[in-house]
């Protein structure tokens, strides 16, 4: 896109030219930071929930003054000649151009029709503006809305996607409910089965998935960008989630195992469990189904839990993640370790990463066993403790 | 980064619009006009409608910073 932006400048200063971008993706401070970086200047629409039905990006069109699409990526050397410097007849039954202005829409309307006519355009309407302009406050309704579309219309690509999209929009928000990146994720390999060619929908998973399937690094210029945009003496924008270790890792093209000389902390199980859940634990898999011989890429997200009043203990070593693994199975971190909190009690969310590789001749489901080592306290200056917890890691198997 | 730049409204219709469903392939084939469809500018979330710029020629890139 710096291309288009660099060429189409001169075109847009000379008033020959609107220029107008669609971001695909989750999260539009991403794309806000990228345009401040790129020093972007045209107003650029997020389209988390892909509407306008695009499978694969980047598109370009050069769209005439009536709306008619003129060139299908058109080409920076001859877009004068092939579009900027040509008339365009206005079609038949075109209507003036009237000047308007967009605004949001009725929210209200939209759930009353949606319920009066109970069909899958109405839910997917309804939810797909309760996502745009809904706020994360809303997330539920269109997940809802989403939801009573596909009891309508169980392999509808568009609406498993668009639910994948609100539940990790939920999973990032205070509204979480455990599970929801698995839900995520799970909606999304759905829509991904439905239509495996949808390249929009793809990228959504390989985003969180392991680097043998990654195409590119994803959000691997973010430190980039800040950095020079610093330089410049401007304030980087500020992201609302940083990326995760999957979102910044490099692509792979053979499996780079890590960590076999380590040892297990805890060989003989002696460290007391932790049978009141003091810390809470999460494992997401993606993708959640494999080929044998694939690899996968496995999320565990953790945090003391608040119902029991628990702290992290900052005042001792850092907490360990072991990974075991079976025969011929590989994995690129054996023993993994979170920073601490930077108080002596914090009850921050923690998270490890770690990819796994199955054996050829692995099938339907294989449990891997994962185990975590920590100091938690049982309130601020509550009594502390050093526990495990045992953490399973179902990876599945196409059959 | 700099104020994007939208088209000014004299006389003025309103749109009220969700979110478009479209039908039919993505990208349309050259001739057959653009679907119009209003999203939030990731600037300050406001509604922008394509059809706000009709009347201009339009250089559409639809990307993603990843």
């Amino acid at each position: 896109m710096p291309v288009w932006h660099k060429a189409s400048q001169r075109w847009v200063n000379d008033g020959k030219l609107a220029v107008v971008g669609i971001t695909q993706e989750q999260h539009p401070d991403r794309c806000r930071l990228f345009a401040q970086w790129q020093q972007f200047d045209w107003p650029i629409l997020h389209d988390p929930i892909d509407v306008t039905g695009a499978m694969a990006v980047p598109i370009v069109m050069a769209i005439d003054e009536h709306g008619i699409v003129r060139v299908v990526n058109p080409r920076v050397e001859t877009f004068e000649t092939d579009f900027l410097n040509k008339t365009f007849p206005p079609p038949p039954d075109a209507a003036a151009a009237t000047p308007v202005v967009a605004q949001r829409p009725d929210l209200s309307e939209l759930d009353r029709t949606a319920n009066k006519l109970d069909t899958i355009a109405g839910w997917q309407q309804y939810g797909d503006a309760l996502v745009l302009w809904g706020g994360v406050e809303r997330i539920n309704n269109a997940i809802e809305a989403y939801r009573r579309g596909l009891q309508l219309a169980p392999r509808d690509g568009s609406l498993q996607f668009r639910l994948g999209v609100c539940y990790r929009r939920r999973y990032e928000s205070q509204l979480r409910q455990e599970g929801d990146f698995e839900r995520a994720v799970t909606a999304w390999n759905e829509a991904l089965n439905l239509d495996p060619n949808h390249y929009i929908w793809r990228r959504r998973i390989q985003q969180y998935g392991p680097r043998l399937i990654k195409p590119y690094p994803f959000y691997d210029w973010i430190d980039q960008a800040a950095r020079e945009v610093r330089a410049r003496g401007e304030t980087p924008l500020e992201l609302a989630v940083s990326p995760s270790g999957a979102e910044i890792a490099q692509p792979q093209r053979r499996f780079s195992e890590i960590g076999q000389d380590e040892t297990s902390p805890d060989p003989n199980g002696r460290i007391h469990r932790d049978k009141a859940r003091l810390i809470q634990t999460e494992v997401v898999v993606v993708p959640p189904r494999i080929k044998p011989g694939e690899s996968v890429r496995v999320h565990v997200t953790v945090r003391p839990n608040q119902t029991a009043d628990a702290y992290w203990n900052n005042e001792n070593e850092p907490v360990k993640l072991w990974v075991e693994t079976p025969a011929d199975w590989k994995t690129d971190g054996r023993l993994l370790t979170a920073p601490l909190g930077d108080r002596p009690e914090t009850n921050e969310v923690r998270s490890f990463e770690f990819e796994l590789k199955s054996p050829d001749n692995a099938q339907d489901k294989v449990r891997l066993s994962t185990y975590m080592l920590y100091y938690v306290c049982e309130g601020v200056d509550g009594t502390c403790l050093y526990l495990r917890q045992d953490i399973p890691v179902d990876v599945q198997f196409e059959r | 980064m700099r104020r994007m730049r939208l088209p000014a409204a004299t006389s003025v219709l309103v749109l009220l619009c969700a979110s478009t469903v479209f039908g039919g392939d993505y990208p349309p084939r050259v001739g057959e006009p653009h679907p119009d469809v209003t999203l939030p500018s990731i600037e300050d979330g406001a509604a922008v409608s394509l059809s706000q710029f009709r009347g201009r020629k339009l250089l559409l890139i639809q990307f993603a910073s990843w």
